[in-house]
């Protein structure tokens, strides 16, 4: 007969996150030393790449995470262990660089390297995990978006990750990114809040006149087969016709080249969700709620604003999200045809074989991106206001 | 399929391959948008080889994606695996915001330029959608079909192979028709980091100033994208037909 | 009183309803029944003019309904469907509130006729006023329904398969609550249904209607009695004729003067409930009882079983 006693249990995730927090620490580069910006590097492994106490501390830390993704069984001991993580290897990875890079040294570079990254996804992982299963509503979502937003701007504005290469490359061109970064912005909600002018009356259109419907779908449907940079490109042509014979359009600083074709392509590029997501919102207002609506005597005007819209919001906001995820990404595109934003840093990088710079404009990118994406999910959430 | 339609579509091809084999008949077409005597087509390689590269990395990124992305949609839907379910959805969400360009220039660094990072970049962000929808079609099996399944004696694998995977197969389909267009996109940006393919004509007519050179091979892959997408749209509605739910043709 | 003049709708050729002419009295139930197709609700919605007549008028108190514009019509006459149609964003309270807003009262007055009429359904406003729809059950929702049509107090309810998605044993209690609320309002209602216990339970008078056409507009107990179609008949069930007649009927119709012994029956129960308890105790006669308890008469088989069939 069986005894029945506490036995340890292995959680299985926390297992493979364990072994990769392992693989991570003791057979991976923690940081790449190089002599200057684009020679290839050589890896320092964590003990070397920190002074002896700074090492130990870093390394029982990061076991003990390990320990507990691979035993704890509650969200928040794993979130909380998660977080100490984070905590400990982002500033490590500044102090490391320090601590590398020799005296007096100006040209040579140090980035985190693979054994950092693993760390950090490892921590990422947990923490997500963790995330998803403590089901958090939109207000906590929100919340830990800004906790983690704040953790960041600290650890920038403190000064501890100034001695590693990407900080460097920012340091150089402080000016041009603020100024890059304006410019993705700019390109990617503008574009947005012109295709929701557009999109939600052609939406809306759609809707009303069944006839509209295929063919608004079907030409928004092309427009999003074509490859962003064939539609950035092909768009040249008409801009720089029109920009060498109409004046007016020149005055408005249209140009084939530059940021014009590049707001317009984002613009097309969103034009399908909204217009899409307008009308499927609008058509799942169940039929008896609009009947009960012309019932009680309720004007069409009384009815789209107030059932048919309030009903069809949050589908609208998906759509909504889906173009502003969709559009900071894309944006980096528009480096190529002049347009600036942040792919200005990411083609330059490519270019120079100079990945921090690349990362300098790949990280904020997606870091925008991910963060519009839980602000958007959560504001859904909040609009779906008594629905079951 | 009404017989405009499949006009429509043969004249598309039609188009695509005389003007991939023969561009120099097109060249009158494309004249017209040079200045100083520059070359109306391509001519720094053969627009054929370039389509055809273009075509074999999509494909066979995509094939590697559809692979892996099908088996871990399988593996978090098991028993044994659900416990990697809710984080593989956090984790599709995630992936999702992250633009194809900036996959593909954090790839550069790792594995150098030309077709590996390509690739990799392909292969990566087609496997998001993909994913997701083997999650989405996999999860949307009811569960009284499942039920039944059990009842009549099914074991686990003949209730994947004879009931789940028949029945989320368009929805699987639709993810890769997803993916692949992403690729033949993420493709073309892949010529910055000279991998040879069709970005390449696009980015010498950036670089030379040539709208003719980019108007050709934005239109090429344009065409590509068009026809991928719509034969592929007509598999999923044919597996979708023979579920008896047709689906609409605008997912 | 509505009067409804030689309504018809036809949609190409196709005619969906054809020239029907009633008349329903003030504070009275008239409830259209049919089979599926037959143009009841088509009926029912050409009074509010959701639905526009080819020909024929509708006159409400004398007033013919295309001389009042139609979203100030709408908001005079009571509309309930089968589903409701609550609106899901809106709370029980706002829900209710949709009319009297529209017609601009102001925010007291309204809260206090919300408050009102919450209670007249039974539905504690403390609890339910800020409630979504989806947190209701089918029952509440369904008076939810019924208390949002009346909100602006309208003189004419319109009705369209109101109890069709309850389960059974709600339906006779929500139908035996809209009858004390009626009685109570004194609101003139129009019910389209296919269930004929409900239109025998509920009508006044009820319209047979099959075929776009109004085959009888009468009294229950003369649809029993003098079915004007052999459609009307097979309708109303021939089997079930008898036991509708006396369903129809109370005690007082059939009480004779005299004594019995045993358990009284109450002088307003249905012909039909004292002949099952007759029957049911093994008695041929029992003594009837006023509200009061006091012995005013008695009822026997023979007496109730002559009420079951047409007096000749």
């Amino acid at each position: 007969m069986p005894t029945l006693r506490p036995t340890l249990h292995l959680d299985r995730l926390g297992s493979v996150i364990a072994g990769l927090i392992a693989l991570a620490l003791f057979a991976s580069p923690f940081v790449t030393y190089r002599a200057n910006r684009i020679v290839s590097g050589e890896g320092r492994l964590l003990v070397d790449a920190l002074p002896p106490a700074g090492a130990l501390v870093t390394i029982a830390v990061v076991l003990g995470v390990a320990l507990c993704a691979a035993l704890a069984r509650k969200p928040l001991v794993r979130l909380a262990a998660a977080s100490l993580g984070l905590c400990v290897i982002f500033p490590a990875v500044g102090f490391s660089a320090g601590f590398v890079t020799p005296a007096g040294n100006t040209f040579a570079r140090v980035s985190p390297a693979i054994g950092f990254w693993l760390l950090a996804l490892a921590f990422a992982l947990l923490a997500t995990d963790a995330l998803t299963r403590l089901r958090l509503g939109p207000w906590g979502r929100l919340a830990a978006l800004s906790i983690a937003a704040g953790a960041l701007a600290l650890l920038l504005l403190s000064g501890a990750w100034n001695d590693l290469s990407l900080m460097k490359e920012y340091a150089n061109r402080a000016e041009s990114f603020w100024r890059e970064a304006r410019q993705h912005l700019w390109l990617a909600l503008g574009s947005m809040g012109a295709a929701c002018l557009v999109g939600l009356p052609l939406g809306l259109a759609s809707h009303r006149v069944p006839a509209l419907r295929n063919a608004i779908l079907q030409g928004l449907g092309i427009v999003q087969t074509i490859p962003s940079i064939a539609l950035f490109g092909i768009l040249i042509a008409p801009l720089g016709y029109l920009a060498a014979n109409v004046p007016l359009a020149a005055a408005l600083g249209i140009r084939g080249i530059g940021a014009a074709p590049a707001f317009i392509a984002l613009f097309l590029y969103s034009l399908l969700p909204v217009v899409a997501n307008t009308m499927a919102g609008l058509s799942q207002v169940p039929a008896d709620v609009i009947e009960a609506a012309r019932g009680m005597g309720l004007s069409p005007r009384q009815r789209l604003a107030q059932i048919e819209l309030p009903l069809a919001f949050p589908v609208i906001l998906a759509g909504i999200r889906i173009v502003l995820v969709q559009n900071l990404g894309l944006a980096t595109i528009a480096a190529l045809i002049g347009g600036g934003g942040f792919g200005t840093f990411v083609f330059q990088g490519i270019g120079q074989t100079a990945i921090d710079l690349v990362l300098l404009g790949a990280i904020p990118t997606v870091a925008l991106s991910f963060a519009a994406a839980i602000i958007l999910d959560a504001i859904i959430d909040l609009t779906r206001r008594g629905a079951a | 399929m009404s017989v405009r339609a499949v006009i429509l579509r043969a004249a598309a091809l039609l188009l695509l391959v005389a003007f991939v084999t023969a561009p120099q008949l097109f060249a009158f077409a494309f004249a017209p948008l040079t200045a100083n005597n520059a070359p109306a087509i391509y001519n720094q390689g053969s627009l054929l080889a370039l389509t055809l590269s273009h075509l074999r990395i999509v494909a066979l990124a995509t094939l590697a994606s559809t692979v892996l992305a099908v088996a871990l949609g399988i593996f978090v839907t098991r028993p044994k695996g659900r416990e990697f379910l809710p984080l593989s959805r956090s984790l599709v969400n995630i992936g999702q915001t992250f633009p194809p360009i900036a996959v593909l220039a954090i790839a550069v660094p790792l594995v150098g330029f030309g077709e590996k990072p390509t690739f990799i970049a392909l292969f990566l962000y087609g496997l998001l959608p993909i994913f997701e929808n083997t999650l989405a079609g996999l999860t949307g099996v009811s569960p009284r079909t499942l039920e039944a399944a059990k009842g009549m004696g099914m074991n686990a694998r003949q209730r994947l192979w004879q009931v789940e995977l028949p029945l989320a197969l368009p929805v699987i389909l639709a993810g890769i028709r997803l993916s692949v267009i992403i690729s033949l996109g993420t493709a073309t940006i892949g010529s910055t980091v000279a991998a040879k393919g069709l970005g390449e004509v696009i980015i010498a007519g950036l670089q030379s100033n040539n709208v003719a050179f980019i108007l050709q091979g934005g239109l090429v892959v344009a065409l590509l994208a068009v026809l991928i997408h719509d034969g592929l749209g007509l598999v999923e509605r044919a597996a979708a037909r023979r579920l008896g739910r047709p689906l609409d043709g605008t997912a | 009183m509505i009067e409804i003049e030689h309504l018809s709708k036809r949609y190409g050729d196709n005619i969906v309803v054809d020239d029907v002419s009633f008349t329903i009295g003030e504070g009275e139930i008239a409830v259209v029944v049919g089979t599926s197709g037959a143009g009841k609700s088509t009926l029912l919605r050409m009074i509010n003019r959701l639905v526009a007549p080819s020909a024929g008028r509708v006159l409400i108190d004398g007033q013919d309904t295309t001389t009042i514009p139609e979203d100030e019509l709408r908001h005079r006459i009571g509309y309930v469907i089968q589903g409701y149609g609550l609106f899901p964003h809106r709370t029980v309270a706002e829900n209710i509130a949709t009319v009297p807003r529209l017609l601009g009262w102001d925010k007291k007055r309204i809260a206090t006729r919300v408050e009102e009429l919450l209670d007249l359904f039974q539905l504690d406003p403390g609890e339910f006023a800020r409630k979504f729809p989806h947190q209701l059950s089918g029952g509440q929702q369904q008076r939810v329904g019924v208390a949002r049509a009346l909100a602006a107090k309208p003189a004419l309810l319109l009705m369209d398969e109101p109890f069709g998605s309850l389960d059974p044993v709600i339906r006779g209690k929500a139908q035996d609550d809209l009858l004390a609320i009626q009685r109570r309002l004194g609101t003139t209602i129009v019910l389209v249904t296919h269930d004929m216990n409900e239109a025998f339970h509920l009508g006044d008078r009820i319209a047979v209607m099959d075929q776009a056409r109004l085959l009888q507009y009468a009294k229950p107990a003369d649809l029993l009695t003098h079915p004007a179609e052999a459609f009307v008949e097979q309708l109303v069930g021939t089997a079930e004729r008898p036991f509708r007649l006396l369903s129809l009927m109370t005690v007082q119709d059939a009480m004779e003067p005299g004594h019995a012994d045993g358990e009284p029956i109450t002088v307003s129960a249905t012909l039909r409930d004292a002949l099952a308890q007759l029957i049911w105790r093994g008695r041929p006669v029992l003594p009837v009882a006023d509200a009061s308890g006091a012995p005013i008469g008695r009822i026997s088989v023979d007496g109730i079983l002559k009420h079951g069939r047409p007096l000749a």
